[in-house]
């Protein structure tokens, strides 16, 4: 494998075989990140992918190697996703969302769906819970990062991470329900909340 | 103690309890197998950022987008290195271009002759003599230094290489014997540097030599096959 550096030095001189293949090299994990924030619209994700790459190299010049390219590049992605997201209206508004779906009274409007992984729960999750979700539990933002780059507060960002995680958790009760839980001695006599 | 909320066993799947809450998990099956069924949703999402999907874009796709904004040269659009230049062509760019030339053409020069490249001890530098000293580009930014420093090793290597093609004077003095065993030296140097790279990747110095070798690594192998008879070609060595 070509040491990166000279890579990224030669595509930015323009080399279209360089760009190529750091395209090559990263598309796979960048375009999954694409995927994961914008959820089942593959149209969408496609589009915003290429948007995302073409930002990517126009931006290279400007990388300084402070951190890994494929760190560099996946801040891109996230960015440049979350930006094409609220053009088309999909994340406009995040806080009001999180108050929306705080006040809902929906008793459970999944019980008939039921997931076969985490990107197709995800996937049933609304905008704001999903980018908060899929920012916190599988790209590892902090929720002061995942505040600042959705313009909430840090509080509304576990707001949403925790609601996210509860209709996931309902989506995917065939895989995470644990049957029997060890308990260090017996089980008390209360009555159980219906979740 | 009732039971804790959905939220709260929703944080507790990547959070510590507090006491009470411990030992409320300690004693209740139902908030427990939640806390775990969180948990685990966790841990699915965490065993999700490993996984790889096919790509949404493809090289077929990408490229005309990446010709029309001018990121690659197609021979009809302008380069973005060359456009930059062109919109930003500031006097110590230049400067600093010209006088790695004439560096360059004076260490090929020396060397045609058979003296070593680098005057160790020699007042009459072409360069020295031919640079006044209003004209050695001063940077105001590292961007721009940085930029010079690419441009320059592009030049250079560019440089060697067509004085490979080009400077009879050089293959009189060197046999293909010596041009081999250079080439060899070139290929150890290369590998070492290379090692260098993988400890020091973005170091700019380390990068900069690896560069030069390869570049001169190049313009021996093109030396190589000139001085070979025109039925032995070397492609790769």
């Amino acid at each position: 494998m070509e040491h990166e550096p000279l890579l990224i030095r030669r595509a930015i001189a323009g080399d279209e075989g360089a760009l190529r293949a750091l395209w090559a090299r990263h598309a796979p994990h960048i375009d999954m990140v694409v995927r994961r924030l914008v959820g089942g619209d593959a149209d969408l994700a496609a589009d915003i992918a290429q948007e995302v790459w073409i930002q990517i190299f126009r931006a290279l010049p400007s990388y300084r190697g402070d951190s890994q390219f494929s760190t560099w590049a996946h801040r891109i992605a996230v960015n440049r996703t979350l930006n094409a997201l609220r053009k088309t209206k999909r994340l406009a508004n995040l806080e009001t969302e999180v108050t929306e779906d705080s006040a809902s009274v929906d008793p459970d409007p999944d019980r008939t769906f039921v997931a076969q992984s985490i990107e197709a729960a995800a996937a049933q999750l609304s905008p704001g819970a999903r980018t908060v979700f899929v920012m916190h539990d599988v790209e590892g933002y902090t929720h002061e990062e995942i505040a600042e780059q959705l313009g909430i507060t840090p509080g509304g960002s576990k707001s949403q991470l925790f609601k996210a995680r509860g209709k996931l958790r309902k989506l995917l009760a065939h895989l995470v329900d644990v049957r029997d839980v060890e308990l260090p001695r017996k089980e008390p006599a209360h009555v159980a909340p219906v979740y | 103690m009732s039971h804790l909320s959905t939220d709260r066993l929703s944080a507790l799947a990547d959070e510590s309890p507090t006491a009470t809450e411990l030992a409320h998990l300690a004693s209740c099956a139902e908030c427990a197998r939640e806390r775990a069924a969180f948990q685990a949703v966790v841990e699915l999402a965490a065993a999700d950022s490993a996984r790889i999907g096919s790509p949404l874009t493809s090289w077929e796709t990408l490229r005309p987008a990446l010709v029309a904004d001018r990121i690659i040269d197609d021979g009809s659009t302008v380069s973005p290195a060359a456009s930059r230049n062109r919109r930003g062509s500031r006097p110590w760019l230049q400067a600093a271009a010209a006088v790695l030339l004439v560096l360059g053409g004076a260490m090929a020069g020396r060397y045609s002759i058979g003296a070593s490249p680098l005057p160790i001890a020699d007042s009459s530098s072409v360069a020295a003599a031919s640079a006044p000293a209003d004209s050695v580009p001063r940077f105001h930014s590292i961007d721009e230094a940085r930029v010079a420093q690419l441009q320059s090793q592009a030049l250079y290597q560019s440089a060697t290489a067509f004085l490979a093609a080009q400077d009879t004077s050089i293959r009189a003095v060197d046999s293909p014997a010596a041009i081999r065993t250079r080439l060899a030296a070139l290929d150890r140097a290369t590998q070492a540097i290379g090692q260098a790279l993988d400890d020091a990747p973005y170091d700019p110095v380390i990068n900069g030599y690896y560069l030069s070798t390869l570049g001169q690594r190049e313009a021996t192998l093109r030396q190589l096959n000139m001085v070979m008879p025109a039925s032995m070609r070397i492609t790769s060595y």
